[in-house]
């Protein structure tokens, strides 16, 4: 951990601030809801890296999705995600939202989650344990330090793709493109 | 002139660390009280510098203007409550003006949070003005008690005076005020017992519920300038204030640390409890007070 570093703040504050404050909105879908109240709690205390939950998506950085997710969630983390201020992390937490886990062959649920909206990195397990946030989110350190974090560019810039994927499942998408649709 | 400009940039400049701290402090204690480590004490100061670094969303002309109001308003009632000896608009004004002033924040902060048009932020608009009005009535009885005690408006005379008799807050006249200026402190700062503005669990942090990166990074260092106010508005008038900012800043540490402790053990009262309570045990020792003052 590289926090105390006064150098690294001055040669970099976007970076190292975007690191140290993670603002962390959990779209707790079904499963997953009870592993977030020890990690932010006294148990596992998330609050020492940064890490603490917000409750609206305008003031979050860190979109952390956890367990299944069915066609009419997809609606609202798309919505969620998209309200979000740049730049934004994403995190997919658990199996089912990384191929479809034991919902493979359910009717309501998508399979991949990262066809829809990006995703910087997954934790694997069904359920993880609440240490694998900690994991996820010193990972998530190096990942921003060597900027490879970028699902917001990508989502900028193959927003087509994604908007075309969304709407095959969803049907007609009731609110407008965020960015222009190249053709 | 110089010299007044240069008091009026160290006062904001001392004020806004101090409030950053305070905020920063009360996370810190907080944790510690939970058994938890709890984040660095610059934690505030991390999360303003990520802010600024982030992709801003406005929500209209009325959404800027409306921060710009409020921070602007928290900052000229700063410059009128004296820093030790650095005191930049001292001469004039005095308590009547901090009267005036000190609705402005809140109302800065409705009139942009309400160009969003969140359903969630009306109410935590309606919530905050609600509070508000609980909290300004005792604490307009006690600046009241305050100035018919020593026959002045005036925040500096009111130290200097303090500074020969000791604390107003030792000697029967003011004790009753000064009592029920701790008992509404935590309205006036807007922690936990009265937290139900930004309750993030109900109403989604209510009136903050659109704001992102300048805007709330703006709005954090209003509130961090708030808290210094009502902090250092209570050591100036009761505890005698200071004659360096260093011992200042000491005597409101005590103050807050009093504060972090309450809000670290009281659960979320609702906004028709608080109004219960802000209008009858402070309000009734806050008349006491006047009462007292007038007879002797």
């Amino acid at each position: 951990m590289d926090r105390n570093k006064i150098g690294k703040w001055l040669k970099s504050p976007g970076k190292m601030g975007q690191k140290y404050s993670l603002h962390a909105l959990y779209f707790c879908t079904g499963c997953g809801i009870i592993e977030i109240p020890p990690t932010i709690t006294a148990r596992w205390d998330a609050e020492r890296f940064g890490v603490i939950p917000v409750a609206t998506p305008r003031q979050a950085n860190l979109f952390l999705i956890t367990g299944y997710v069915s066609v009419k969630t997809l609606r609202y983390i798309i919505r969620s995600y998209e309200q979000m201020p740049e730049p934004k992390f994403t995190v997919g937490f658990g199996s089912c939202p990384i191929n479809g886990g034991m919902y493979w062959d359910s009717y309501n649920t998508i399979k991949h989650l990262d066809k829809y909206i990006p995703i910087d990195g997954w934790i694997a397990g069904c359920m993880p344990r609440p240490e694998a946030v900690f994991i996820a989110v010193t990972h998530l350190w190096t990942l921003i330090d060597k900027g490879m974090a970028n699902g917001y560019k990508k989502y900028r810039d193959n927003y087509q793709y994604y908007r075309k994927n969304q709407e095959q499942v969803l049907g007609k998408l009731e609110w407008p493109p965020l960015f222009s649709i190249k053709n | 002139m110089v010299v007044t400009i240069l008091e009026i940039i160290l006062t904001i400049f001392l004020a806004g660390i101090i409030g950053l701290f305070f905020l920063g402090l009360s996370r810190k204690v907080m944790a510690r009280m939970h058994w938890r480590y709890g984040p660095p004490i610059t934690q505030p100061l991390i999360d303003i510098i990520k802010l600024f670094n982030q992709t801003n969303i406005s929500h209209g002309v009325l959404f800027n203007f409306g921060i710009i109001f409020s921070l602007a308003g928290s900052i000229v009632v700063l410059l009128f409550i004296p820093l030790g000896k650095i005191c930049p608009l001292s001469s004039s004004g005095g308590l009547l003006v901090i009267l005036y002033l000190m609705l402005i924040g809140p109302l800065g902060l409705a009139l942009s949070a309400g160009e969003a048009s969140n359903p969630n932020a009306s109410i935590g608009i309606s919530r905050k003005f609600l509070l508000a009005m609980s909290y300004e009535i005792p604490l307009l009885l006690i600046l009241l008690t305050v100035m018919t005690h020593y026959k002045t408006i005036s925040i500096v005379e009111i130290v200097n005076t303090q500074l020969q008799t000791g604390w107003s807050f030792k000697y029967l006249p003011l004790i009753f005020s000064g009592i029920a200026y701790i008992l509404i402190l935590p309205a006036i700062l807007g922690v936990r017992p009265f937290e139900m503005v930004q309750a993030p669990q109900e109403i989604s942090s209510g009136p903050l519920a659109e704001y992102s990166g300048k805007y709330l990074a703006l709005v954090t260092i209003q509130h961090a300038f708030n808290v210094f106010i009502g902090i250092s508005l209570f050591t100036n008038l009761f505890l005698g204030g200071a004659e360096n900012p260093g011992y200042l800043f000491l005597k409101m540490l005590g103050v807050f640390i009093i504060i972090l402790l309450v809000n670290a053990v009281f659960p979320r009262f609702r906004i028709e409890q608080a109004i219960g309570y802000l209008w009858k045990l402070p309000t009734l020792l806050a008349f006491i007070g006047l009462i007292v003052v007038l007879v002797t």
